[in-house]
């Protein structure tokens, strides 16, 4: 067996390099099964230390979701990822918003944060996010809109 | 335009303020993937370039150790940053850091065997005929290693290097990294290495955790990590060395101290 290709290409040679090294990146960031003879605890630091980079860069996209999870932030990320590949900072927090939405443990900021973002930009979940097509008067009242409500929520800035 | 010389800092927007503000200052680097080229550089990179300290592009996301041939439009705006910045020369990594459609987020080690030298030396190739400048390669931090190596990491990098020209920029903070992770000497991998071919040096902080020395960039540069950087430049002092600080900025003066600690070890004038 060789490690699928997302994309669709043809599957790479098996115990080629470029299979070799697929099965490696699924093993750190897809949850699959770490490819035979590398060392558990050494590869199993590397997923870790991926997973924490990676809480910061979607943290760096959601800071309210992340300040609301406070110090719940980084286990849930890392629950929620960890068999996940990544789409990018901005799309995984958007992802993992709906998620804990979906589940109600989506904490009140993280939920202004997810509307705003929802109201301006058109996201399927697949792709990635398009900004809506709407008159820029209404764009500055769900910015302001947001704003008031944050400040009457007492958000941490 | 000259090259990398004395101490730099990686230029970050979150600390552009700070970086204006070194007086000494020759050089910086910018992460090339963070930089559009459709527009003009950002302000604080123009003044920087207007004060002639030079801009040297680092990419981060070429992934040259991958099997499949590096995509020319990643190569293409490398080269554009490059021009954009009227930089002296590029670097990268010798990593691969996506592989079967799947992104990793982080440079990921390549096995040490003949086969992943083709193929690095075959990227390079590639991404040369389209630069408008030299390309340094910097060896990475890697917590984990392959099982099948045919190399040790002087033999390996030292083939690279030969086979394609290219400079080095050694890392002294992932030198210390892999060696205390893998309990090897790092003085032993400094004499196993081409010391003339490097263009200029990075130095970061890390700090352990499970175990494990992580090269992380949030964190100050140990005193070790100094320590090695003294014995490289007792051997052979490199033109320039940089420090990398990616996150969890400390107050200016903690940071302008570890820049002058930074050039205490390696015998350059002070930029602060």
């Amino acid at each position: 067996m060789t490690a699928a290709d997302p994309r669709g290409g043809a599957p790479a040679a098996p115990g080629s390099l470029a299979d070799r090294q697929a099965r490696l990146v699924a093993a750190l960031v897809a949850g699959a099964a770490p490819p035979p003879g590398f060392a558990p605890a050494p590869l199993a630091a590397a997923r870790a230390a991926l997973l924490r980079k990676r809480a910061g860069e979607v943290a760096r996209h959601w800071p309210l979701l992340a300040a609301g999870l406070g110090a719940r932030w980084s286990a849930t990320f890392a629950e929620w990822a960890a068999d996940r590949p990544t789409g990018g900072g901005l799309r995984d927090g958007w992802d993992l918003a709906r998620t804990l939405r979906t589940r109600g443990t989506l904490p009140p900021l993280g939920a202004r944060e997810l509307a705003v973002r929802e109201a301006l930009f058109r996201y399927d979940g697949q792709r990635p996010p398009r900004r809506r097509r709407l008159p820029a008067v209404t764009t500055l009242a769900i910015q302001l809109a947001a704003r008031l409500r944050l400040v009457k929520g007492r958000a941490p800035f | 335009m000259t090259g990398p010389d004395g101490v730099g800092i990686g230029w970050r927007p979150e600390i552009a303020g700070f970086v204006a503000e070194l007086p000494g200052l020759r050089f910086v680097e910018v992460i090339a993937e963070a930089v559009p080229v459709a527009g003009p550089p950002p302000d604080g990179l123009t003044e920087l370039r207007e004060r002639g300290v030079a801009v040297v592009p680092h990419g981060v996301r070429l992934s040259l150790g991958g099997a499949e041939p590096v995509e020319p439009a990643r190569v293409a705006h490398l080269a554009a940053v490059a021009d954009l910045v009227a930089a002296p020369l590029v670097s990268e990594h010798i990593a691969f850091v996506r592989a079967g459609g799947l992104e990793a987020g982080h440079l990921l080690p390549l096995p040490r065997t003949r086969e992943a030298v083709d193929v690095v030396c075959a990227n390079v190739a590639r991404a040369q005929a389209e630069l408008p400048v030299p390309l340094a390669l910097e060896p990475i931090a890697a917590l984990f290693d392959w099982p099948d190596d045919e190399l040790d990491e002087a033999a390996f990098l030292t083939e690279i290097l030969d086979r394609t020209g290219a400079l080095l920029l050694l890392d002294i903070a992932n030198v210390y990294a892999n060696a205390r992770n893998r309990g090897t000497d790092p003085v032993a991998l400094l004499d196993g290495l081409p010391l003339e071919r490097i263009a200029y040096l990075h130095i970061a902080g890390g700090a352990e955790q499970g175990g494990f020395y992580h090269d992380t960039h949030t964190d100050p540069v140990p005193a070790a990590v100094l320590d090695l950087l003294a014995e490289l430049c007792s051997r052979h002092r490199p033109p320039a060395v940089l420090l990398e600080r990616d996150g969890h900025y400390p107050p200016a003066a903690d940071l302008r101290a570890e820049l002058d600690a930074v050039a205490h070890a390696a015998g350059f004038p002070v930029v602060t």
